[in-house]
């Protein structure tokens, strides 16, 4: 009964129902199997009230659906164009940090790549840079930056492992501060190969250089924003639901008020949008609360630390395996599924292995980010075949060596903690 | 007569989960203002913000169920088409309606429990009125899906 069950519901969500639907019926026949009442499900779900952190949630995103809609990306690419673009492998290096800086603040839901590749593209071929490198540049630059502050993706892992309650004391500040050098370690790697294979491109100029206090004075009601927000969450001045709010404000301010790029009349639609996806996360959030309240009934995470124990012993091994994995899930599923699923069962195994929930947490993300442009299905492969009008096996071939590049980030990440913890542990 | 209130039920639909937000917003903002300039704190002003994150939810999903824009997996269905496709469609929007339906009802005996127990959320707001956000969301969506498995069969290969 419980087998057929699960096969029935494995075959509905291939089949496209919506992942709530196929959660909830997965608890549902748990508790169902243990003859306990189906109350306890609308119990769990509305345990989502106790947890004050997903007020960021919200907030953020409708910030980051506002500045994807504004101006934004044309002035952050004119700023770092002007500061950066003189180097050797400037422009890529500007390709870069613009697109991190951005998919921190806006998800790596693919806007970085339309709004920001779309500006990029066109000039790092100007720059001299070919065809397929610039392509592969910007396709993997979109989902760069999920490692920093205030991602979504980071602030959600650290609620999904609070409330799990697992005796491992963090805060969320302390996931922003172990982002830092991963993110940090990526852009290097990157620029460097960029640097080693792209060496005869030079940094061709028509015309002068773009002058910094141009594109700062373009960008001056913008740039407090980092400043507050970062400064405040990194210093802990601000809790992260209060610094959500305050960056919601702030966006709200100085996009439609002060720039004018986006008006009173489109207002109601984005934050329709931005609500609509915050509402589909939550509910697969709240609906999971009660699956996994089902799964430690069943000692389901202490079952697969025994099956995963039979197969590695050391935490290194398991570290592989898990890269192994979350590769593959990356690139089937998007993030927030991939969270909320995953983390109750992985957490648990990783902890009696000895590894930090932090560092699992940049591990995990660091996947998930490779996992948006893993052939053959990763989902900003086709974001970028459908805005730049290229078939999906070019971009495989395109994206491939930065994939190279970002699996050694990867592998550093993994097996040196102290890259991840070596700013929250004294 | 069915569509119309359809048509005007998702207008409402809208206008309550954006007013939502906009509520949200302003309270966390007074929240702010009230903590760090008069140095007060309102515990009233704290739980009301974590329901309506709750009640946000809801309306979000209700919505995306009304667009189809939840969050799905789909391998298979990539490579099922014409009357297969349609077929595992219909199926698979019973299959939510269902799902749904009994969530719904578990959620109304969670809201009947807390009728009878009576306590408040906060001030004179009962925490069974703040739950009453999942009985109604999932009602409305199993009854979206309920519509969208008729509708496959109606419009054939669609």
């Amino acid at each position: 009964m419980g087998g057929l069950g699960s096969a029935l519901i494995a075959v509905f969500a291939l089949m496209g129902a919506p992942l709530f639907i196929v959660i909830l019926a997965a608890a549902m026949l748990g508790f169902y199997g243990s003859e306990i009442p189906l109350t306890v499900i609308a119990i769990e779900m509305y345990r989502i009230v106790e947890t004050p952190m997903l007020l960021a949630l919200p907030l953020f995103t409708f910030a980051g659906y506002i500045l994807a809609e504004s101006g934004l990306s044309t002035r952050l690419v004119r700023l770092t164009e002007a500061a950066l673009g003189w180097l050797p492998g400037g422009l890529a290096l500007v390709a870069f940090v613009t697109c991190a800086f951005f998919t921190a603040f806006t998800g790596a839901s693919g806007v970085t790549i339309v709004a920001i590749g779309a500006l990029l593209y066109p000039a790092l071929q100007q720059g001299g840079y070919s065809e397929r490198f610039s392509l592969g540049l910007v396709t993997t630059s979109g989902s760069l930056g999920l490692l920093l502050a205030p991602s979504l993706p980071l602030i959600l892992y650290g609620v999904l492992v609070q409330q799990m309650d697992l005796g491992v004391e963090f805060t969320i500040q302390d996931l922003f501060l172990a982002g830092l050098m991963p993110a940090l370690l990526m852009i290097v790697l990157l620029t460097l190969y960029t640097v080693v294979t792209q060496g005869r491109v030079a940094p061709v100029r028509d015309g002068p250089r773009p002058s910094i206090r141009k594109a700062l004075w373009a960008m001056r009601w913008e740039l407090p924003l980092p400043v507050v927000v970062l400064g405040g969450i990194y210093s802990g001045f601000f809790a992260v639901s209060e610094a959500a709010a305050i960056t919601a404000l702030f966006v709200l301010v100085v996009e439609v008020g002060i720039y004018r790029e986006i008006t009173f009349k489109e207002l109601p639609r984005i934050t329709r949008d931005a609500m609509v996806m915050v509402g589909g996360i939550l509910l697969i959030l709240a609906v999971s609360l009660a699956f996994t309240n089902f799964l430690v009934d069943a000692e389901v995470p202490q079952w697969l630390f025994e099956q995963v124990q039979r197969v590695v012993e050391s935490p290194l091994a398991f570290l592989l395996l898990l890269n192994i994995i979350l590769l593959a899930l990356g690139a089937i599923l998007d993030i927030f599924s991939a969270l909320i699923i995953m983390i109750p069962l992985i957490v648990p195994v990783a902890l009696q292995f000895g590894i930090h929930p932090v560092h699992l947490g940049i591990i995990f993300l660091a996947n998930m980010q490779i996992g948006y442009f893993t052939p053959p299905v990763g989902m900003n492969l086709f974001i970028a075949s459908y805005r730049f009008k290229k078939p999906v096996s070019e971009l495989y071939r395109a994206t491939l060596p930065f994939m190279a590049v970002l699996m050694v980030a990867l592998g550093l990440i993994t097996y040196i903690p102290w890259l991840s913890l070596g700013l929250i542990i004294d | 007569m069915m569509l119309r209130f359809a048509g005007y039920f998702a207008v409402l639909e809208n206008w309550v989960l954006s007013l939502t937000f906009v509520s949200t917003l302003t309270l966390a903002i007074l929240q702010i203002v009230f903590r760090n300039v008069f140095d007060m704190g309102f515990l009233w002003l704290e739980s009301f913000l974590r329901i309506q994150v709750l009640w946000l939810a809801m309306l979000g999903a209700m919505v995306a169920s009304r667009e189809g824009q939840h969050i799905k997996i789909d391998l298979l269905a990539r490579f099922v088409a014409g009357r297969h496709a349609q077929f595992s469609k219909v199926l698979v929007s019973l299959f939510a309606a269902g799902v749904c339906g009994l969530a719904a009802d578990a959620s109304v005996s969670l809201v009947q429990f807390e009728m009878e127990d009576n306590l408040m959320a906060f001030g004179e707001v009962p925490i069974w009125v703040c739950q009453l956000i999942l009985p109604v969301g999932f009602s409305v969506m199993g009854l979206r899906f309920l519509a969208e498995s008729v509708r496959t069969v109606r419009g054939g290969n669609a």
